[in-house]
Formats: structure tokens, C-alpha cells, sequence
């Protein structure tokens, strides 16, 4: 038991630490220059360094807290707006479908300036930005998830006589539930890459910040700590959803997880 | 007694997306008695599902009328059960909940939650209270399906194909627990089925329907006492019969040619 686990655990790592392990022997042999590759060891040295001292700690919270409000007022637009839609008559759905796709392809750099002229360039910028991205991949999966549903189980619930509330409220959302999590984990992953960026586009606080900054100074330790953060939030973060999906779903759909 | 439904001249017509109009029925007439067992028996695509779906009230017929105890049929029912083929349970409900779905969309689930383990006792389910439709088998999955609409009482159980997709024993065992639910609850039983033994074992009649678009073909009594015999002369010569109606069933013409 013990043991399978400790397994199971490498198996699914292996290639992790193969890179680590290459990173380090590249590095400490000399063969890239540390100056470009620092050993990953003294990047985490450095990672453990910078939180003692406190300052990167705060750009790490600060930028999970953006993400997060981001992600969060785009599932609160996204939810409503994914289920309205799909009671929308056939007709105008398909006509209002083109444009939102054009929505969808716009792109968010871009889109940033103009934020930028509305709203200034303050939290309230990057919460729009942020929140717009998150947006497309959850409405989207929602109205697949409503479109590719079995409509056999919706006549399975209508054929008990349930009002159209119950339908929706009973058939309909724990239906839509697989999809919509595939749309939120999307969206997550796209919020908090598209962050980095934005901080990094015009921000005074952030991990987005903080490597640029540091890539101003040829802080390479740092830019190195920055980007090992980040992708150790990203996976975190997707972790999170992932185990929040597994358990609520994975009793009905066991082959989704995994 | 109730549970009778009356069919009268019901015609139904589809729209395909490419806009051509199918016939699915082209006027059936069928007067089913309250407490009988009904088959429905025809070639595949004529229109057996349409006709139970317009009997559950999932769609209206293009022309004719569709009556319960002599109201009309507006909309569905759980009085007008209907087992799908497969029977779809709910992939995000365990089987108790599954269960108890009709009584809690009727919010009457506090006043008759001992219904639950009596009906999940009466298809042998229990030990299965917390698994999930993925983890059963076939033969479980259909007799949760037919317990989750019986939990509701209903007066007249529609079951498509319901039987289909299980292997012969459980099939047995089934078809003579329908039998014996029938015989206690007193219900109308309406069955879809491509099975001519089936129909034969199960109904007091068998009704034949015409390739599409559907008419009713014919109507055979059954005055075969329960339980049946599958082997006995009588079963077999009316087995023998449906084959052979079915067999020229719609061939109203001769194809002029030999091989
Ligand atoms: N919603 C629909 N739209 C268009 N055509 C339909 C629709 N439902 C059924 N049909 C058509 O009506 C005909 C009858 O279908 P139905 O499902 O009632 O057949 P069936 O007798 O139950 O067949 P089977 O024994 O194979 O289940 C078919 O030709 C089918 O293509
Ligand atoms: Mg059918």
C-alpha cells in the first residue's frame, strides 16, 4: 500500500525530476553558462531567500488575488449568461453565435489598451481583461454542454412531469456540470497566464512585475525564481480545480478524471 | 378501475432538417381496456416509439386524439410511466436517488420515503442504494429504470423496448417479474418490443403495426392462462402467426419476379 503509493507518486513525476535533474547537471557542469542557467537548486534557494525577506511574498498574493477575482466575476457573467442562452429561441441563437465567436478571437492585448482608456490602468483594468478572457471558455462550454446533452435524459425528466424549473434545475445543470468544469479549468489556465502578461504590461506590483523588473536589473536568480513561481501557482491552481471536479464528479463520470 | 387510453385516428408527421415530412403513423386506432397487457410489435422504424411517446404526452399528434379515462392527453404524467429502452437512468444520481426522483419532484419524498426501500427491494436492489447507473449492469440499471417510474403509481406503464439490450436469463427473470407486478398493481401495461416470444409470454393482446407509416396491422387475443408455457402448442402456433403477419406485413403488392 505504503509502497504503491510512493510509486504511483514517481511514475507520475519521473519526468519532473528528470528536468530538474538535467537542469542541475547542465548548469553545475558548466555546460550552459550559469550566467543564462542558473542550477535549479539556487533558484529555489533564491525562491526561499526572497520569501523570507517578505517583499515577494506580497506579489505573489497580490497576483493569486487578481487571478482569482478575475476568474470569479468571469464565472459570475459566464454562468447566467451560458444557461440564458441556451433558452434563447433556435433561430437567434444561431444568428448571435458568429458574433460571439468574433468576441471570443479578440485579442486581449489588444483589447487591453482600450480597457486602458476606459477604465485607467488600475485593478479595475486588469479585473475587466481578466474577467473577459475567463468569460469565453465557460459560456462556451455551457452551451455545448447543453447542446451536445443527451437529449433523451431531458425527455426522461419531462416524462415525470416536471415543471421547467425542475427541468433546469434537476435535468439540465448537473448535466451541463463535465463540460462546464472543462470550461473552468480553461479559463483558470487563461486567466493567470494572461495575468502575467498584463503585469508585466503595466503594473507596479505582481509576479508579472516582479520579472520584468528584475529582468531590467539582469537579475537572472530572480527572473528564474519569478518564472518557477508562476508555474508552480499554474499547476496549483489547476490542481485545485481539478480536486474540486473530482469530487463532485467523478462518482458519475469516472472516466473523465484521469 | 383507470387506465384506459383511447388512440383515435392519431396521425403524426415529422419535419427532417432538410425539410422533407416523414409519416411516422398515418392514422392508428386503438382502444386499450384498463388493466390490460398490450404489446406493440412491428418492423423497425414504423413508429412503435412515436406512438408510446404521444401516449406519455413528450409530443402531440399531428392530427387525431390521444385520451385517458376519456380526458384528453395534455402533457405528461408519472400516471403515464415510461421505461425508455436503456433506461437512462440520471449518471449524476445513485441508484437510491435515482429511485426516489419522482417523489422528490413531487415533494411528497418525506411523506412516502418508505416507498424507496420497498421498491428497491422489489427489483432486488438493495446493497445498491449508493452505487452510481456506471457501476451496475445492464440487467440492474433496467430494473432500477422500471422501479424509479413504478415509486410514482403509475395507472398506465409505457415500456419501450425495455427488455432489449439484456441477455436471455435476465430477460426471463424480468419478463415474469413484469408479470407478477402487473397482476398486483393492476396497471394498464403497454410494450414495445421486437421480440414475437415476448409479446406472446407477456399480453393479453398483441397489436401489429404496418412498416411507415403505421397503421395497426392487426390485433391478436391471447387466452393463455399465466404463467405460459413457452413450449407449449398453443404458444407456438401463436407465435407462428405474429411471424407470419409480420413476415408479409406492408407487402401489399408482389414484386412480380422470381429468384
Ligand atoms: N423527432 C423526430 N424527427 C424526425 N423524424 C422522427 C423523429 N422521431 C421519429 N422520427 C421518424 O419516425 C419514424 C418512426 O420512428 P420511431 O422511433 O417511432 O420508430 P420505432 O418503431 O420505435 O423503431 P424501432 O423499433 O427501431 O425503435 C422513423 O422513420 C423516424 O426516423
Ligand atoms: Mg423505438
Amino acid at each position: 500500500m505504503q509502497i504503491e503509493h510512493v510509486q504511483k507518486f514517481f511514475e507520475n513525476k519521473v519526468f519532473i525530476l528528470l528536468f530538474i535533474v538535467v537542469w542541475e547537471i547542465l548548469s553545475r557542469s558548466g555546460l550552459v553558462n550559469n550566467l543564462f542557467l542558473p542550477p535549479f537548486s539556487s533558484v529555489l534557494e533564491t525562491i526561499w531567500q526572497l520569501l523570507i525577506n517578505g517583499s515577494f511574498s506580497a506579489s505573489v498574493l497580490i497576483s493569486l488575488q487578481r487571478a482569482v477575482l478575475g476568474f470569479v466575476v468571469g464565472v459570475l457573467i459566464a454562468v447566467p449568461l451560458g444557461f440564458w442562452l441556451s433558452v434563447w429561441p433556435r433561430g437567434l441563437q444561431m444568428s448571435i453565435w458568429p458574433l460571439l465567436k468574433v468576441a471570443e478571437q479578440a485579442n486581449p492585448f489588444i483589447l487591453f489598451h482600450v480597457v486602458i482608456l476606459f477604465a485607467g490602468i488600475g485593478e479595475f483594468a486588469k479585473t475587466i481583461i481578466l474577467s473577459w478572457v475567463c468569460l469565453w471558455p465557460i459560456l462556451f462550454s455551457i452551451c455545448d454542454g447543453i447542446k451536445n446533452a443527451n437529449t433523451d435524459i431531458l425527455k426522461v425528466g419531462a416524462s415525470f412531469g416536471l415543471s421547467r424549473w425542475q427541468l433546469f434545475s434537476k435535468i439540465t445543470i448537473p448535466m451541463v456540470m463535465p463540460s462546464l468544469f472543462t470550461g473552468l479549468r480553461i479559463s483558470a489556465g487563461y486567466a493567470f497566464f494572461l495575468l502575467i502578461v498584463i503585469e508585466m504590461m503595466g503594473s507596479n506590483s505582481g509576479l508579472g512585475w516582479f520579472v520584468l523588473s528584475n529582468q531590467e536589473n539582469y537579475n537572472i536568480d530572480r527572473i528564474y525564481a519569478g518564472a518557477v513561481t508562476i508555474a508552480v501557482l499554474a499547476v496549483f491552481i489547476d490542481f485545485i480545480l481539478k480536486s474540486i471536479e473530482a469530487k463532485l464528479l467523478s462518482h458519475q463520470y469516472p472516466e473523465i478524471i484521469n | 378501475m383507470v387506465g384506459a387510453i383511447d388512440i383515435n385516428s392519431v396521425i403524426k408527421k415529422f419535419t427532417t432538417d432538410d425539410g422533407n415530412e416523414i409519416t411516422a403513423l398515418d392514422g392508428v386506432d386503438l382502444n386499450i381496456k384498463a388493466g390490460e397487457f398490450i404489446s406493440l410489435i412491428g418492423p423497425s422504424g414504423c413508429g412503435k416509439s412515436t406512438l408510446l411517446r404521444l401516449i406519455a404526452g413528450l409530443s402531440t399528434p399531428t392530427k387525431g386524439t390521444l385520451s385517458m379515462d376519456g380526458a384528453g392527453i395534455e402533457g405528461t404524467s408519472y400516471e403515464r410511466g415510461l421505461v425508455f429502452q436503456n433506461a437512462m437512468l440520471f449518471p449524476w444520481l445513485n441508484i437510491y436517488d435515482n429511485i426516489a426522483f419522482g417523489l422528490k419532484a413531487r415533494n411528497v419524498y418525506r411523506k412516502h420515503k418508505e416507498r424507496v426501500s420497498k421498491f428497491i427491494n422489489m427489483v432486488s436492489l438493495a446493497g445498491f442504494e449508493k452505487s452510481y447507473p456506471h457501476q451496475l449492469s445492464g440487467g440492474m440499471i433496467q430494473r432500477a429504470g422500471l422501479a424509479r417510474v413504478l415509486i410514482n403509481d403509475p395507472k398506465v406503464l409505457l415500456l419501450d423496448e425495455p427488455l432489449g439490450a439484456l441477455d436471455a436469463f435476465t430477460r426471463m427473470n424480468l419478463q415474469d417479474e413484469l408479470i407478477h407486478l402487473w397482476k398486483k398493481e393492476k396497471m394498464t401495461m403497454i410494450l414495445v418490443t421486437h421480440d414475437v416470444d415476448e409479446a406472446v409470454y407477456l399480453s393479453s393482446r398483441i397489436v401489429v403495426m404496418t412498416p411507415r407509416p403505421a397503421k395497426v396491422e392487426k390485433i391478436l387475443d391471447v387466452n393463455l392462462s399465466y404463467p405460459r408455457v413457452r413450449s407449449s402448442s398453443e404458444f407456438l402456433y401463436l407465435r407462428t402467426q405474429i411471424l407470419k403477419i409480420l413476415d408479409y406485413a406492408g407487402k401489399t403488392e408482389d414484386p412480380g419476379y422470381f429468384i
